[in-house]
């Protein structure tokens, strides 16, 4: 039997804000698409380039970014960081011809449940509207 | 002499002087460098044949002399032979003649504390490309119709590829040699960087006389090496004439044009995106997963390296991570200095796919990796 395809996003989430913020999305009865593989991390920064790579090459057809906002960091300067290791990374994937909702960067606080349920939304549809990543393998589910 | 100063030199032993390319310059400074203790070892290339050239380190003043002579189908980089020397003696000085991509790795990977700056001596040569020895040694047999076993000697001189038997002398236009596909190494066609002005001298032919070698002081460092060679009575220098420095300038105003010519030829931009990424896929396609690039690359500095560490031949990914990490982590770095292509077993065109992605970020972030001694964008964090 054919499977509907839907979307499979990998989500990276600070433990101090957007994992908090998902939690409660959660509690705050938020609805949102089962679309979101979330994984959590200390902190943005942590989340390193060859991850995302390994997210998109595994199948994933997102990749986000989610983290403190900027001047908000637990450790002070790891947004910072993960601004960076994003900028370059989106330059890489957007030479490989991979479209731009592909990989995002979002920040989220702890508070934000509303916001964050309203941008899983956001970017499910938009990665509904442009299918699946030509990096998915067809056997991949 | 001062730092600034354009002087002509040539070594004073005469036999030396007929041995080495323009005035045996290079191969008095590093024997002066040696013998003056100023630095522990030397990098020299050993040659074998007029095709091979073997990079050693030595504290032998005999070894540097034999190794006098220039060798332009020997494409080797010696940045990872100047970090293995800072490995092993840390408080180590070393000299090296570099030409420009040299002297830009070794620039990066002193950025990222693999070599001290203050205790490498890194002499200059200008450089208008390297040839890969097995093409020219099909190009010899096709195009000059001589045996490569019996070249003596070769030589560029005013856009002409010259090379000498014992009994002959043929000479054609480097341009018609490109047309066929031979020539220099395509990373070097469109390379715009030929006077090494990173280095501590900058010496070369352009602007020199028969038998001696126009050299420009840079640093410090540079003219010590020069006063030492000059006290120990090993070189002697001239003022450079006015003409001279004009020549230099011209010619390498020349060479720039022609890279830049050669860069648009080769780097067509693709502007659709599902073409773009078929043109990776079906180039990384071929990897045998060897690893001669990341060994090979000057300016790869991990010491475990992530590139392999993500990595499994048994993935059946669309591309291999291990490019795709190196790609990233090249990004800001790549020189372009074309020994991944070298190496390649896959003949994958690896520089070329490393410099489209290397161009976009470096232009983004307007750092030229290696000429100076400016943080790379990845590690400027605000």
């Amino acid at each position: 039997m054919e499977e509907e395809w839907i979307p499979k996003i990998t989500l990276f989430c600070c433990n101090w804000c957007s994992y908090a913020g998902s939690d409660d999305a959660g509690v705050g009865r938020k609805q949102q698409p089962p679309t979101t593989r979330t994984i959590r991390v200390m902190c943005s920064g942590r989340t390193d380039p060859a991850f995302v790579l390994a997210a998109l090459l595994e199948g994933s057809d997102a990749v986000l970014f989610t983290g403190c906002h900027i001047g908000d960091c637990h450790y002070i300067s790891g947004n910072y960081k993960a601004k960076k290791k994003f900028e370059m990374l989106k330059e890489v994937v957007d030479e490989l011809g991979l479209e731009d909702e592909r990989l995002q960067l979002q920040w989220i606080s702890a508070s934000e449940g509303s916001e964050f349920a309203a941008y899983i939304n956001k970017v499910t549809e938009e990665i509904e509207a442009i299918g699946p990543s030509p990096l998915r393998q067809e056997w991949m589910k | 002499m001062k730092i600034g100063d354009c002087v002509v030199a040539w070594s004073k032993d005469e036999e030396l002087r007929k041995m080495g390319a323009s005035g045996g310059l290079v191969t008095s400074l590093l024997v002066g460098a040696l013998e003056t203790e100023l630095v522990d070892e030397v990098i020299a290339l050993r040659k074998i044949s007029e095709f091979e050239g073997v990079p050693i380190r030595t504290s032998d003043t005999d070894e540097a002399i034999r190794s006098a002579g220039s060798l332009h189908a020997a494409p080797i980089n010696l940045t990872k032979f100047a970090v293995r020397f800072f490995e092993e003696h840390p408080d180590g000085a070393i000299a090296l003649p570099v030409k420009p991509c040299d002297c830009r790795g070794i620039i990066e990977q002193a950025k990222r504390r693999k070599i001290d700056m203050d205790r490498i001596y890194l002499i200059g040569l200008n450089c208008g490309g390297t040839m890969d020895p097995i093409t020219t040694m099909e190009m010899l047999e096709k195009m000059y119709e001589m045996d490569p076993k019996k070249i003596v000697e070769e030589e560029i001189l005013k856009g002409k590829l010259i090379f000498k038997t014992e009994e002959e002398e043929k000479a054609i236009s480097i341009d018609e040699v490109e047309e066929a596909g031979y020539g220099r190494r395509e990373s070097c066609r469109y390379c715009g960087i030929n006077i090494p002005m990173m280095a501590d001298l900058a010496c070369g032919n352009w602007g020199a006389g028969e038998d001696e070698t126009f050299v420009e002081i840079l640093t410090e460092k540079g003219l010590r090496l020069m006063k030492s060679a000059v006290d120990h009575g090993l070189i002697e220098t001239a003022p450079a004439p006015e003409k001279g420095i004009k020549i230099r300038e011209k010619t390498n105003s020349v060479m720039e044009n022609v890279a830049k010519t050669w860069y648009e030829k080769v780097f067509v931009p693709i502007e659709d995106r599902s073409e773009r990424m078929k043109y990776y896929m079906d180039a990384m396609e071929d990897c045998i997963d060897c690893e001669a690039c990341k060994y090979v690359c000057p300016v790869c500095s991990c010491d475990e390296s992530k590139c392999i560490g993500f990595y499994d031949p048994m993935d059946s990914h669309k591309i291999s991570i291990y490019h795709l990490i190196r790609l990233l982590h090249l990004a800001d770095s790549c020189i372009g200095c074309g020994q991944c292509t070298d190496v390649c077993p896959a003949e994958i065109p690896l520089t070329i796919l490393h410099k489209r992605v290397a161009d976009r970020i470096q232009a983004k972030y307007d750092y030229i990796p290696g000429i100076d001694m400016k943080t790379p964008p990845f590690f400027e964090v605000e």
